[in-house]
């Protein structure tokens, strides 16, 4: 199954956890599989009309994925990492 | 050979009491020293802890990181060094802009400023280039804010020289005065070694500017040139191919720290804040549609380029860069609304020589002490002019959070080490608020920043000890935090500049070092483990959905100042700041 890399400031609803394995087969179901099992990290990444958080940028086996990619499909041993800006002066 | 330039290299040494200047040979002991851990060696070995900070024994230092001044990208940043008339500890802050590299392209690793004239209504500036080094009286700029005095300096230095400068409340000796550094394209001073004071020190010095003209320097050459070449391409790519997260700015982070209640609302009584929205950095990237302005590079050889630039309604110029911690402490912690307003804000705040942070924090105080009313931004600029002008409530703002607690009798005054607790909140973010406690430079997130909200009370003493021990060796080597480099990136640097290998262990040790060489002149200075703690009112004050409070046990807290076993996420970790 596919596997969720989360990043630090949003490892607070997966309770530390920085990888997650889901059932999914596209960005945008993996991504509500993990919602699902860790409630709160949705609306991390998905604005109110379902669409990425503009400072959110995706990953699949480390090749970007353009920012409108959710539906892009996802195979069995794909990685998707999820980052998000952190840091700032 | 960046080994016999090392040899080469030389020390500036100023002493303003008879002032004089002197140019020595670099210790060949202090070869992988820059920048911060530069600063502390120097502050360690040459300046009396207990010394009063705005008095003679202080020593100002401006020491360039280790690659400043090489083709290593985003590298050449510079540390300004003293003790802190804010904390009355050691202090380092850091800053872009293009004097850093500057400095090392002409074999400078470092400026050494002491004494104090007798007459402490005099100024001077230093002018340093290839053929000399001196001091030049500075009377004719006695008051000038930093944008006039720069575009003065413009005038009689060349136009590829950097300034450093300080504004009116440095002039004044105000506890919140900063170092103003140039950018590398408009020669404006909108980047600055901000926190603590150290502008305070400058001005203590009458020392007004440092006009630093590289002119036909050329980049220092690593002792492994071709090893630094293929570093300096592969580290380059592998930034540009990854997540830039910072492409538009620190100020993209709003959101993000506002759904983590981590945007201080109305001097920290809420993590969100209404008008994440309006202050949302979305806003300025927008206005450059309408109002010109854009993304730009603060120094020579910066990928990153985070820095925005920012136009008013008129479409003419604001101020540059308008970021995260500026938005939060002057807008939402002050709940003032309107971007525009913080961009004036931001503005005043360079020209007079304040830190956004403590500035920002320092008049959130005022506002919730009832002084004035909160979202007031015209009554917060005036605030700041008053700053300029030296008035007795100028004074109290410009001396910062603390001085403001104590005029109104405040209960709520976040600061640690009587330094203002930055945007980043430690209640939420308990391992960060670890650092804020242990850190020799008080609350300061660029000495160890986690954003980690789910991390484990198991890790928060060596998830803090780790990020300050990887910011002090990314702070010494002139690398900007935002390149994120890892431990493992700079000793590879390092190890190519130096034609030796730099192992895991030797870097890894000369963070620990910078860190004891700090706790150490605190310790010299009075500190205790007494003063590892932060204010009540992050213990008292519960913000979020959590009601979450800073109640970190003290002795997980002074776990993350005993030194752990390495392991290797202190080496693949990048710098956070």
């Amino acid at each position: 199954m596919p596997r969720v890399m989360i990043p630090p400031p949003y490892r607070g609803p997966t309770q530390g956890r920085a990888e997650l394995t889901v059932a999914g087969a596209s960005v945008r179901e993996c991504l509500n599989a993990v919602e699902a099992e860790c409630p709160g990290f949705g609306p991390l990444v998905f604005s109110e009309a379902g669409e990425l958080q503009r400072f959110v940028k995706l990953f699949r086996n480390s090749e970007a994925l353009a920012h409108g990619a959710l539906d892009a499909p996802v195979a069995d041993d794909d990685e998707i990492a999820v980052v998000a800006a952190i840091g700032g002066g | 050979m960046a080994g016999k330039e090392a040899i080469d290299d030389r020390l500036i040494r100023v002493d303003m009491t008879t002032q004089s200047v002197s140019v020595v040979p670099f210790p060949e002991g202090w070869k992988l020293l820059g920048g911060r851990g530069l600063s502390a060696r120097i502050l360690l070995e040459e300046c009396d802890p207990s010394c009063d900070p705005l008095g003679p024994d202080n020593i100002l230092v401006l020491a360039p990181g280790t690659l400043a001044g090489t083709s290593a990208p985003t590298s050449g940043r510079i540390s300004v060094g003293g003790k802190s008339p804010l904390t009355n500890g050691i202090k380092e802050a850091n800053s872009g802009g293009n004097p850093g590299q500057h400095l090392n392209k002409l074999g400078y690793r470092a400026i050494i400023v002491t004494g104090q004239p007798a007459d402490s209504g005099r100024r001077w500036g230093l002018s340093v280039s290839a053929d000399e080094v001196k001091l030049v009286e500075a009377d004719a700029l006695k008051g000038r804010w930093n944008y006039a005095c720069c575009e003065e300096l413009t005038k009689t230095y060349s136009k590829n020289a950097s300034f450093i400068t300080i504004g009116p409340a440095g002039e004044l000796r105000l506890t919140g005065a900063s170092v103003a550094c140039t950018d590398q394209d408009s020669r404006h001073p909108a980047r600055h070694a901000a926190r603590g004071g150290l502008g305070a020190v400058m001005g203590s010095k009458g020392l007004k500017y440092v006009a630093v003209d590289p002119g036909k320097s050329r980049a220092r050459q690593p002792g492994d040139s071709k090893g630094f070449a293929a570093l300096v391409k592969k580290f380059t790519r592998n930034f540009l191919d990854g997540p830039q997260m910072f492409q538009f700015g620190t100020s993209s982070v709003v959101p993000v720290a506002n759904m983590l209640h981590t945007f201080p609302t109305r001097n920290r009584v809420s993590g969100q804040s209404p008008h994440a929205e309006s202050l949302d950095g979305k806003r300025i990237v927008e206005s450059f549609e309408t109002r010109g302005g854009g993304m730009h590079n603060c120094l020579t050889g910066c990928v990153v380029k985070c820095s925005n630039i920012v136009h008013d309604a008129e479409g003419k110029y604001k101020t540059s860069a308008l970021e995260f911690e500026t938005i939060t402490l002057l807008g939402a912690n002050c709940d003032i609304s309107d971007m525009d307003d913080v961009a004036d804000l931001d503005r005043l705040c360079d020209e007079i020589g304040v830190d956004t942070i403590e500035t920002g924090a320092a008049i959130a105080v005022y506002m919730d002490a009832g002084e004035m009313e909160f979202g007031d931004a015209e009554g917060a600029k005036r605030l700041l002019k008053e700053i300029a002008e030296g008035s007795e409530i100028g004074k109290t703002i410009g001396n910062g959070a603390a001085a403001v607690g104590k005029r109104t009798k405040h209960h709520r005054v976040p600061v640690v080490r009587g330094q203002a607790i930055p945007a980043w909140d430690p209640r939420p973010l308990k391992a960060t608020g670890v650092t804020y406690a242990t850190s020799a430079m008080g609350a300061d997130h660029t000495a160890g920043l986690i954003v980690n909200p789910g991390l484990p009370e198991d890790q928060w003493a060596q998830a803090s000890q780790e990020s300050q021990l990887i910011n002090a060796v990314c702070d010494s080597s002139g690398f900007c935090q935002f390149m994120t480099p890892t431990l493992d990136d700079i000793r590879q640097f390092y190890s190519a500049l130096f034609g030796e290998e730099i192992t895991r262990e030797q870097i890894a040790d000369l963070g620990w070092q910078v860190l004891q060489d700090e706790w150490e002149f605190n310790r010299r200075a009075g500190f205790t483990a007494a003063d590892d703690v932060l204010p009540d009112c992050m213990a008292q004050d519960p913000i979020g959905p959590t009601n979450a409070v800073f109640d970190v046990k003290p002795e997980i807290i002074a776990q993350a100042k005993v030194r752990m076993d390495a392991r290797e996420e202190l080496f693949s970790t990048k710098a956070t700041g």
